[in-house]
């Protein structure tokens, strides 16, 4: 059962899940593009994180148990197909800050954690925190590691990090909590172009060494 | 043109900012105080799009090398007369000056401030570093235009004392509960709105912190989900995250509770030490507090 909550009076939030899962990643893309197509008049805007979907609506146009209504409507008719577009090719050099320490803390070599996190797909998440930020999932269990017990007050652009069971790239240099193993020159925020972030939910990409 | 002779303490240009842009990771921005720029931009005729000056703690000296009619809103500021529409004349400053109470002042020109629109606003964005014209905030030598974003005469009077909002601590702010309600146990937001929180020092437009002694609300993060601006935020440690204009699109930490529309007003002028109280109310009082501020801002003043 999806939950649906008021996030303040002009917005609902919608949870359909709380795991990091290709099939409730699809789920939520798949609602939000079903509200794109057949948008309920006085929604203004929505956006996707993992398992929920927050929409944006004008209260002088629709209600929110009107919208909520329209929304539920959408449960269970849902096509669920996880996404299986094109893979994109992340160059990264492996010279991350927190590489040894990463290395040190799983009982790995540098050259084992960069083959474990090179060596499969992710499948994006999210876009968000800041402009362009990529959440991918998931990475090898043996990869797994908490968040910097003190974040870093500037994580350059390009940074590419792990946390939890995911990986992530600092589009723009940001504040940020993850351990850094390496960085790309790939541009994944331009607020001159269209769209200004690289990737999009529902995106697969893989990172590739370089040096 | 209009040229900064001193830039303030952090003075940035805004507007409504870049809402529908959170997709890609943009916060939505704009005026943090989105009641007192809409009033500044009502005096001298604007169109409510148009951009002002957001000034914080200490306010800009701006010259004008043609007459304008420009208007102050907001905190209170220096000497200036607030609220009303002021002619500047062709060769005079603007001195804003120090601001307080409250936090931020906005200055209204007429025809808006014409810097180039990035991603659908003028606002400037802190964490992408664009917008406001110069990707940053004033600095001294900047040289603006006035556009031509004009909906009718300024005004010939000031703005009603009471179609303003108060603006000094104790901050009664209103929220409604939620969205992660079932993150908390049931008496924990009764518990919130029954202290006095206390404005941390670390504050931008990104959020504010606030200590709450005498009250710890349990939580653990909670999966990443999208977040709103006035989202109340509680971290592990039992610290409070209000979000304001410039928020992340996204968080990890439960929210107990989202400030009204119509309150976020109050929230972007608490500075550091002052007090905040939150009330909680039904989205019915919600929605009467959100359409009176807008009623106020449709009137024939």
């Amino acid at each position: 059962m999806w939950q649906i909550a008021a996030a303040g009076d002009r917005a609902l939030l919608v949870t359909i899940s709380s795991v990091i899962e290709p099939a409730v990643l699809a789920q939520v893309l798949s609602l939000d593009r079903a509200l794109q197509e057949r948008r309920p008049h006085g929604l203004i805007s929505t956006l996707t994180a993992y398992g929920s979907l927050l929409c944006h609506y004008d209260p002088a146009v629709i209600e929110r148990d009107g919208l909520a209504g329209e929304i539920r409507a959408f449960e269970g008719r849902l096509d669920a197909s996880v996404p299986t577009g094109s893979v994109v090719a992340v160059p990264v050099r492996y010279e991350g800050p927190d590489l040894a320490e990463v290395a040190a803390k799983t009982n790995l070599t540098a050259a084992a954690v960069l083959e474990l996190h090179a060596g499969r797909e992710y499948l994006v998440y999210c876009i968000g925190f800041a402009p362009g930020f990529t959440y991918c999932g998931i990475v090898d269990d043996r990869l797994v590691l908490p968040r910097l017990a003190s974040p870093r007050t500037r994580v350059p652009a390009g940074s590419v990090g792990i946390a939890g069971s995911q990986t992530g790239i600092y589009a723009v240099e940001s504040p940020g909590g993850w351990n850094l193993i390496g960085r790309t020159d790939m541009r994944l925020f331009d607020p001159a172009a269209d769209p200004p972030a690289r990737f999009k939910p529902g995106d697969r990409l893989r990172f590739v060494p370089v040096t | 043109m209009i040229e900064v002779v001193n830039p303030g303490r952090w003075t940035t240009i805004q507007d409504r900012g870049r809402p529908g842009r959170e997709r890609f990771g943009i916060p939505p921005g704009g005026a943090a105080d989105w009641f007192a720029a809409a009033v500044a931009n009502r005096l001298v005729g604007n169109h409510l799009d148009a951009a002002v000056l957001e000034c914080t703690a200490a306010g800009p000296s701006l010259r004008f090398d043609s007459e304008r009619v420009v208007a102050v809103t907001g905190a209170h500021a220096g000497d200036i007369e607030t609220w009303v529409p002021h002619v500047m004349n062709r060769g005079s400053t603007l001195e804003v000056g120090a601001i307080g109470p409250g936090l931020r002042t906005y200055v209204a020109v007429r025809g808006g401030i014409d810097v180039p629109i990035v991603l659908g606003s003028r606002s400037f964005c802190q964490r992408g570093a664009f917008g406001g014209g110069f990707g940053r905030p004033l600095a001294r030598g900047d040289r603006f235009a006035a556009g031509a974003m004009i909906d009718g005469a300024p005004l010939s009077n000031a703005w009603p004392d009471g179609h303003r909002l108060s603006i000094g601590s104790p901050w009664e702010v209103r929220v409604l509960g939620g969205p992660h309600a079932d993150a908390f146990d049931r008496t924990a937001l009764p518990r919130l709105t029954a202290v006095a929180c206390r404005v941390s020092p670390e504050l931008d437009r990104m959020g504010l912190r606030l200590q709450t002694p005498g009250v710890h609300l349990q939580a653990d993060e909670i999966l990443t989900t999208p977040v709103t601006g006035g989202a109340v935020q509680v971290t592990p440690s039992g610290e409070m995250i209000v979000l304001l204009a410039d928020h992340p699109t996204t968080g990890g930490y439960p929210v107990i509770a989202t400030v009204i529309t119509a309150d976020l007003p109050l929230l972007a002028q608490a500075r550091p030490g002052d007090t905040v109280r939150f009330r909680q109310v039904d989205p019915a009082e919600a929605d009467r507090a959100r359409r009176r501020l807008e009623g106020w801002l449709e009137l024939d003043t």
